[in-house]
This record gives structure tokens, C-alpha cells and sequence, in this order.
């Protein structure tokens, strides 16, 4: 097992926006996290990145316990993430960007910079490379999002809704990265939105509601589970 | 490639340029009064790029710079007075105990987010300055209270870093500029300049690529101390006499950061082309003006901040590189149909 989330909580004072969540990551795998807005998926992200610590339970990483520890140390055990809401360097042009990411690896700028150029590339984003954040498109800015986690090297990356506000031929591109992603052994922990690409994506799916765990499964499981449909997708989706 | 290489020829041709009329400006300008004009250019040029290390390059913006100006005279001065030692030598003692206090100041207080931490710097400012203001001396060494410090002249003395003519001061911080832009060309550079922009632009970004922002402000602001500390000690040695008042004062401060915001912070060529333009205006309206309106420079400088700022919010360095970039391409390119 990659990750062991182990009966964390996480309560922002009388809000238990996580409540005794269980949930593992087999490495290779990509684990689908859904839920209603609120569900408190992305505090579990903000749990084991290290952006706060969870008020109860453990973390593990490789066996290793990881709870609490800070973001810039979690990245150093090689887990990287992405923010739902992007947090581009917006004055700084795409390569500069992603070259923050790959110092991480080396302080060399000459290595971060080849690293950067070879992410880039995979991402079909080197065309864009000398264009100021700012003025990239969102989907151009998810993309960018997700090479700047990439160029750490992470063996598990975490995608808080890199596909929210695409079009659906960028969903296509998008979904089709995460597999190459996977492909080339990063383990992904991802978080989504739009039902049909987390089905298509994902081995694996936890579905959560007010902080638990409603169901857990294979995408056709889950969507047949009677909770999960109430809570979250709704009767239109069976019907579909 | 051919073009990029010809622009690299023609942009090291204007830089060597610009060196060599910066190191025979003296044999035109022979007049004291202009040379000390240009001296004090040089000098709030190097402060201001000293702050752009933690102001510019750190994302945030401190507005006490002058407390570590003040640290670097007082301690060189106190250390020659008392024990004889070397400003030279007690430059660098300045220099350290900035680092020290710099830390001490940054560690609470970076961690606080934009007026707060402007707030937060210029207490500490104004703080060090009251109390040396009601300081006589610290067991042998004298402080003097508000009536300042005065360096008794030896004349012409190169250990003692004094001298009669201007030249020698000219010299002096046209190399310590020189070194400080080195010093942030080379960090923009590295990894470190890298870190310390995109902890100031989106701390939480940073933080989850690798990056431990309050440590990498830390390392910037102790730089930036010890760097402007030295500064300090120049300042003590061309004037010969300073007090609390000038040296650790928020005028000093104030108009550190002016010049960063209006030449551009976060570049290097910024803090120069700030000190190119606001210097001498601060210099002829105080020379003209100051008889008939006290305090109009100031107006005017916050006239200049605010034109400034509306039109170029990223200073005077974005229209002007633009332009000589326009101007190398021109240069290194095929010469226009005609």
C-alpha cells in the first residue's frame, strides 16, 4: 500500500469536515474521490499534503507515518498536488514555473530547466513555454498546474479538479494525460466533479458525504450504490 | 542564432560602456558639490538594491531599512572610536550584527502578510532609533544620544577609510554597487531567486512544490541586513558625523522603498534607474525649492510615486527595457527594408 489514511478527522472548530475517514492507495492505482460540494474532499488533500494536520488519526506513507508534516517536507517524500483553485506564479513565465517544480529534484538551474523543457513536453505545454502565466487559459492553467507537481517527480500525485471549467475535448486531452501519467508509474489520488471522466478514470472510487465514507468500490459499483446516487449523482444518472 | 548572438555582443558592448563612463565620470565632473550628488545616487542605488532582496524579490515590503543603515554606522563607528579598530574591518562587524537583528525581526514578523508586516518593520524602526535617542553609551562605548557620533578627520588615511577628496568615496561605492548587482543577478539566477519569487508571489504554491518560504525570507532578509549595513559604514565615513535622527529615521526608509517602487521592484536595473531619477529631483528641489517650501521634495516625490504607479504600476524599469530591447533587436537585426 502507497497511502493509509487511518481514521482521520479533521474539525474546524464544531465543523467535523472530515469524520473518521479510512481510505488506501495501492501503488499504480488512480483513486476517484467524489462527494457534494462540502463533502470535504479537498481537506483531505490539505490532511496529507500537510497544509494543516488532521485533528485525529494517522497518515502513512510507504509505512511511514506522515501526519503533520509540513507541505515542503511532504514534497521532498515525493507527493505532489495540485490546487483546485490555481495558484499560478503569474508574473513569471510557464518555464519558470514549472522550473520551481524541478529544483525540487536539483539545485542546479541548468537540470531544473532540462527537467522543466522534458514535463513541459509531455504535457503538449512547450509551445507555450515563454508566455506570463497570467495570460494562459484555464485549461492551459490546469495544465500548467499539473506539470509544475509533475516536475517534482512525485510517486503520488494528488489533482484537486484539474478538470473543472474544461470543455469537453480538454477533458478528452486531460483524461487522456492522467492515464499517460499513470502509465509512466505515478500512483494518482484525484478528486473530480465531472462523473464521466472520474468513471472512465479512476480503478478505484471513495465516495464521501459530510466527512464519512458513503461507499467505496469500482466505478460500476459505486454508481449502482443507493447512497451514492441519493447523496451525490443524483436518479438522473441511473436512468442515463 | 546569429541574432541572438549579436544581441549579446551589442548588450555586453553597452554595459562595458556604461562601466567605463561610470569609472571616468570623475575626470569630467571635478565639481565636489556634483560629485556628491552622484555619490549619494551610487549609495541609495546599492541601499535600494540591498532591500530589493527581501522587497522586491521576497514579495514583501519592509519599510524599516534605515534600522540597519543606522546598526551598520553606529557599530563601525562605535568599534573605531573606541577601540581604533578599522571601519574597514567594522564594516563587516556592522554587517553581522544586521544579519542578527534582521533574523530576529524577520521571524515573527515575515510571517505576517502585506501591511502588517510594513507595519510591523517600521515599529521596529522607530524603536531602535527612540532608544538610541535616549542612549549615552553602552558600558565604554559612546552612543551620544540624539546629538549623533562625529569621526574625528585624519586626513587623507586609507586604513582608517577616510579621505579629503571625493574620488576615493566615488570609487568605493561605485564597486560596492557594482558587487551588490552582481550579488542579485546571481541570486535571480540560482535556486534561491527562484524560491524566494514564487514563495512571494503564491506561498502555498511554493510550499507544496519544496519550497520552506519562511526559512528562504529569512536567508533574503539576513542577506539584505548584512548588505545595507555596509552601506551604513559608508555613509558614516563620507560624511564624517551622523545622528539617530538621519541615519535610523523613517525619511531614509521611506525613501528606500519610493525608489524600489518607482525604478521597479524585483529587477535589478530597477533600484538603479529609481535612484537615476528620484535622487536628483530630491537633491535640486531641496536645493531650490526648500527656501521658500519646506517639505515640497516630499510632495513631489509622492506626486512622481503616484503618476508612477498609474501609469507604470511595475516602475520605470518596464517601459525602458522594453525599449532597449527594441533597440538591440534593431541593432543585431537586418538592417529595415529601405
Amino acid at each position: 500500500m502507497l497511502l493509509e489514511i487511518k481514521h482521520i478527522t479533521k474539525s474546524f472548530g464544531g465543523l467535523k469536515a472530515v469524520n473518521g475517514l479510512d481510505l488506501s492507495i495501492d501503488a499504480g492505482q488512480i483513486l476517484g474521490l467524489i462527494g457534494p460540494n462540502g463533502a470535504g474532499k479537498s481537506t483531505v488533500f490539505n490532511c496529507v499534503t500537510g497544509v494543516y494536520p488532521p485533528t485525529s488519526g494517522n497518515i502513512l506513507f510507504k509505512g511511514e507515518v506522515i501526519t503533520g508534516t509540513k507541505p515542503w517536507n511532504i514534497c521532498r517524500k515525493k507527493i505532489a498536488r495540485t490546487f483546485q483553485l490555481v495558484k499560478p506564479f503569474g508574473m513569471k513565465t510557464v518555464l519558470y514555473n514549472v522550473m520551481v517544480g524541478a529544483f525540487a529534484l536539483s539545485p542546479s538551474p541548468r537540470h531544473a530547466r532540462d527537467r522543466a523543457l522534458q514535463v513541459l513536453e509531455m504535457l503538449h505545454l512547450d509551445d507555450r513555454k515563454d508566455v506570463l502565466a497570467k495570460n494562459l487559459t484555464i485549461a492551459d492553467r490546469k495544465r500548467l498546474e499539473l506539470a509544475r507537481a509533475l516536475a517534482t517527480k512525485p510517486e503520488l500525485l494528488l489533482l484537486d479538479e484539474v478538470m473543472a471549467g474544461l470543455r469537453p475535448t480538454e477533458v478528452e486531452e486531460m483524461i487522456g494525460i492522467i492515464r499517460r501519467i499513470r502509465e509512466s508509474g505515478v500512483t494518482v489520488f484525484v478528486i473530480e466533479h465531472i462523473i464521466k471522466a472520474i468513471m472512465a478514470l479512476s480503478d478505484r472510487i471513495v465516495v464521501i458525504n459530510f466527512g464519512e465514507k458513503i461507499a467505496e468500490g469500482t466505478p460500476v459499483e459505486v454508481s449502482r450504490d443507493d447512497k451514492v446516487i441519493k447523496a451525490y449523482l443524483g436518479s438522473d444518472y441511473v436512468a442515463a | 542564432m546569429k541574432l541572438r548572438e549579436n544581441k549579446n555582443i551589442f548588450h555586453v558592448g553597452f554595459l562595458g560602456m556604461a562601466l567605463l563612463v561610470a569609472f571616468l565620470l570623475p575626470l569630467v565632473v571635478t565639481s565636489p558639490t556634483n560629485l556628491q550628488i552622484i555619490i549619494l545616487i551610487y549609495f541609495y542605488a546599492y541601499l535600494t538594491t540591498s532591500w530589493n532582496l527581501v522587497g522586491g524579490f521576497a514579495g514583501v515590503l519592509p519599510l524599516g531599512h534605515s534600522a540597519f543603515v543606522g546598526i551598520g554606522a553606529y557599530t563601525s563607528t562605535m568599534l573605531y572610536i573606541h577601540y581604533g579598530l578599522s571601519p574597514w574591518i567594522g564594516m563587516f562587524a556592522g554587517g553581522i550584527v544586521a544579519a542578527v537583528a534582521g533574523i530576529i525581526i524577520g521571524y515573527p514578523t515575515l510571517k505576517m502578510r502585506g501591511a502588517y508586516f510594513a507595519l510591523a518593520t517600521i515599529a521596529f524602526a522607530e524603536g531602535l532609533r527612540v532608544v538610541v535617542e535616549n542612549i549615552n553609551n553602552i558600558g565604554p562605548l559612546v552612543v551620544n544620544g540624539p546629538r549623533g557620533l562625529l569621526i574625528p578627520l585624519l586626513g587623507n588615511n586609507f586604513l582608517h577609510f577616510q579621505f579629503l577628496g571625493k574620488e576615493p568615496y566615488y570609487y568605493i561605492i561605485l564597486i560596492m554597487l557594482l558587487i551588490v548587482l552582481a550579488i542579485t543577478y546571481a541570486i535571480s539566477r540560482l535556486r534561491i531567486g527562484y524560491y524566494l519569487a514564487a514563495g512571494g508571489e503564491e506561498p502555498e504554491a511554493a510550499q507544496s512544490l519544496g519550497v520552506n518560504v519562511a526559512r528562504y525570507k529569512l536567508i533574503a532578509t539576513a542577506m539584505s541586513a548584512f548588505l545595507t549595513a555596509l552601506a551604513g559604514t559608508f555613509y558614516a565615513q563620507f560624511m564624517l558625523y551622523f545622528y539617530p535622527k538621519g541615519i535610523l529615521g523613517l525619511d531614509l526608509s521611506f525613501e528606500i522603498a519610493f525608489i524600489a517602487l518607482i525604478g521597479g521592484r524585483g529587477t535589478i536595473a530597477g533600484p538603479v534607474l529609481g535612484a537615476l531619477v528620484l535622487r536628483p529631483i530630491n537633491e535640486f528641489t531641496r536645493i531650490y525649492l526648500s527656501g521658500t517650501l519646506p517639505g515640497l521634495h516630499l510632495v513631489i516625490f509622492g506626486l512622481v510615486l503616484i503618476l508612477v504607479m498609474i501609469y507604470q504600476p511595475r516602475g520605470l524599469q518596464e517601459p525602458l527595457s522594453r525599449l532597449y530591447r527594441w533597440l538591440l533587436l534593431r541593432l543585431a537585426g537586418p538592417s529595415p527594408k529601405s
